[in-house]
């Protein structure tokens, strides 16, 4: 399973074990390389006594054997052993443990470093052995001859000694340290998991809080309050994308509903229209016919505004950029709407240079402009202004279209340009379905301009930005 | 039988007033939720059909507040909100029934005339009264098989005295569910209608009659079998 808890948990748990195994086995060799040690200097002190019971003279080598040391050497259960070498090689001493057809090996160091191994005992027990060459001391008791040179012969002593003790506290020192490591893997494994489930538990809660949010719960948040810091940014981004489904969800909704509406209205009047006519043929309205086709129009223009908007998505539009006088241009767009105009007794101010004129496709700025102020016509109060002008924009120009709007509030300025989106909830104008606007601004970025609208003091601006101005047109 | 239809199309109050009245409903039509609420809380009726989506007031708020002041007239939802929510939402406010556009109007007929029947705990679409059988669904009324030839407006009236059999039935109730403007009545107007009915069912030999208490109304009654 790929859980990231399961992946901590092992892997914590496998480190530490292998810590602790090391630690264990560091602290095992640290401690044997000690009683070894400390082991060797009773051997050193050992093999030095023996030393210090052999002397020399003139006449050769003697061994004292009688000090009070010897003992070890003659017991009978699990004596030690040493040996002792002339320094032609023959035996001048050994231990009466130490059978005469058993030697001891030959290795050794001198007298303050003497050589250490590990043996098999004669007895075939495990030993440990020391081994060192030296000069004997001389022999106090027998006169040397006057002038002669200082005795310096050297001989070999090779002492082995049972190492049973040091052996079983090696053993004991090692089983404890296994029972410990073994201890301590367990309840490092059971400390480890419950350590990594805690510190896991906010990315749980985490977890179980998303697994209850589905397309009927957007409106639901991740708590903030108390999150870890490193969690924080991931549940803030969560919590914006939730904010931004919800909002999508809910324009999906509304755009479905908008469409059932602006569709199936149409629909049913022109249905009940034909049924009520074919049900009752003898008593026809005149006017039946007219309703009909009006009703047809209504719907070849929702149909010929979602097509636009296909198109202007596929990037299906044939656009030709040339030189557009901009004036020419407003006043073709314009003149379709005068006579409404006029009947609202409303005023248009023009402010625009004259020789004011765009690089773009003339008859998408024209549906854009026509757009706009038949917005502008329809839904501005009797008696007003609708004012348009030109100004600067950084590299290029701009165009702003303005009219009063009292009906318009801020929070309606984010969906003018939705599809089909109508400050009326009840839809119930049979003459604008709400598609213009989301027409202009689809083709005002096919044209790479942009389309915005601002709402300050009761009146509405759409700002048409980014134009190329012609140069020296 | 006195339908109220709300709805903002003007093309659908067109053309759904006119189907009805020639199914021989009283029709009264308003446009928005406001003068609708005021109609529906005015008058009585025995079907209201209602948009949603209406301007002033929207059509679930103006069906709850018919149904908070107790008013139990049927109301069949005509709408193009089509999603189960919308159905749900539309059931629990209090609509007996719930219609999407587009629509057959025959449907939309049988629907309303469902309603009428509910209206007058009535199930079976016949009602018979002596040897008059009077079929609302089909909107004829006959006699020992023979058709009774009458009007719209007079087989309404003979549908509402049938539905209120052996109840009195008022002059003023009679205006106001046969005829869809009670202002422009004559005096006189429903006790004409009521002798033209009753020369049309004793021409046809019905033993069913229409008698007349002074003072208080109308009583349709037939000869037991």
């Amino acid at each position: 399973m790929n859980s990231i808890q399961h992946r901590l948990s092992l892997m914590l748990g496998t480190i530490c074990c292998l810590l602790w195994g090391a630690g264990s086995l560091a602290a095992y060799l640290a401690v044997r390389a000690g009683l070894i040690s400390e082991f060797d200097l009773a051997l050193k002190t050992d093999i030095q006594a023996l030393a210090n019971m052999t002397e020399q003279s003139e006449a050769g080598f003697k061994f004292d054997s009688t000090g009070e040391f010897m003992p070890k050497f003659q017991r009978e259960d699990h004596p030690d052993y040493f040996q002792l070498w002339e320094p032609d090689g023959s035996t001048l001493y050994r231990s009466p443990s130490l059978e005469e057809d058993r030697d001891l090996p030959q290795r050794f160091g001198t007298l303050e470093s003497p050589k250490f191994w590990n043996v098999a005992l004669p007895d075939g027990s495990n030993g440990r052995a020391v081994g060192i060459r030296f000069a004997p001391k001389e022999d106090d008791d027998t006169p040397r001859t006057p002038g002669a040179p200082p005795l310096t012969k050297e001989v070999t002593l090779v002492a082995g000694f049972h190492r049973a003790d040091l052996d079983n506290r090696l053993h004991y020192l090692g089983t404890v340290l296994l029972l410990v490591a073994i201890a301590l893997a367990a309840a490092t494994a059971l400390t480890v998991k419950v350590i990594v489930r805690r510190g896991l538990r906010p990315l749980s809660t985490l977890a179980q809080r998303a697994e209850t949010i589905d397309a009927s719960s957007l409106q639901l948040r991740f708590p903030t309050e108390s999150v870890p810091l490193e969690l924080l940014p991931i549940v803030q981004r969560l919590n914006d994308l939730l904010a931004r489904l919800e909002a999508s969800f809910a324009r999906e909704r509304r755009f479905s509903a908008d469409v059932a509406h602006e569709l199936r209205t149409p629909i049913a009047e022109l249905r009940t229209l034909a049924e009520v006519a074919l049900k009752w043929p003898d008593d026809v309205s005149p006017t039946a016919l007219k309703e009909a086709l009006n009703i047809a129009l209504q719907m070849e223009s929702i149909a010929t505004g979602l097509m636009t908007l296909a198109r202007c998505e596929g990037s299906l539009l044939t656009l030709r950029s040339e030189q557009v006088p901009l004036r020419a241009v407003f006043e073709e767009a314009y003149q379709p709407l005068e006579a409404k105009a006029r009947a609202k007794k409303l005023t248009i101010d023009l402010d625009m240079p004259r020789d004011a004129c765009w690089c773009t496709d003339r008859s998408t700025l024209r549906s854009i402009i026509g757009n706009l102020l038949s917005n502008a016509v329809n839904h501005t109060g009797p008696a007003t202004s609708v004012t348009a002008r030109v100004e600067k924009n950084g590299a290029g120009e701009r165009l702003l279209i303005s009219n009063p709007s009292k009906d318009l509030a801020l929070d309606d300025i984010p969906h003018l340009f939705e599809r089909f989106w109508q400050k009326d909830g009840a839809r119930s104008s049979p003459e604008h379905c709400g598609l213009g606007l989301a027409v202009a601004r689809a083709y005002a970025q096919s044209l790479g301009m942009k389309l915005e609208a601002e709402l300050d003091h009761a009146e509405v601006t759409f700002i048409l930005s980014d134009a190329t101005p012609c140069n020296g047109a | 039988m006195r339908v109220l239809l709300i709805e903002d199309s003007a093309r659908l109050q067109s053309s759904v007033g006119r189907g009805l009245r020639k199914a021989g409903y009283a029709v009264d039509i308003s446009g928005d939720g406001e003068d609708g609420l005021w109609l529906a809380e005015s008058n009585e009726y025995d079907v209201i059909i209602l948009d949603l989506m209406l301007p002033k007031l929207d059509g679930l708020t103006l069906l709850r507040r018919l149904r908070e002041k107790q008013n139990g007239t049927h109301v069949l939802i005509l709408t193009a909100k089509d999603t189960v929510e919308n159905r749900v939402n539309g059931l629990q406010a209090g609509a007996d029934d719930y219609l999407i556009k587009p629509f057959a109007f025959e449907e939309l007929l049988a629907r309303v005339q469902a309603l009428c029947r509910r209206s007058y705990h009535r199930k079976n679409p016949k009602i018979v009264i002596g040897d008059l059988e009077i079929d609302t669904a089909a909107r004829v009324a006959t006699r020992k098989g023979k058709t009774i030839e009458l009007t719209a407006r007079e087989f309404r009236l003979l549908e509402y005295l049938a539905v209120r059999r052996s109840q009195v039935v008022s002059r003023s109730d009679i205006e106001a569910h046969i005829y869809p403007d009670a202002a422009d009545l004559m005096s006189n107007t429903v006790d004409s209608a009521i002798c033209i009915l009753r020369k049309k069912l004793g021409l046809s030999g019905a033993s069913t009659r229409i008698q007349t208490r002074r003072g208080l109304g109308y009583i349709i009654e037939g000869d037991p079998a």
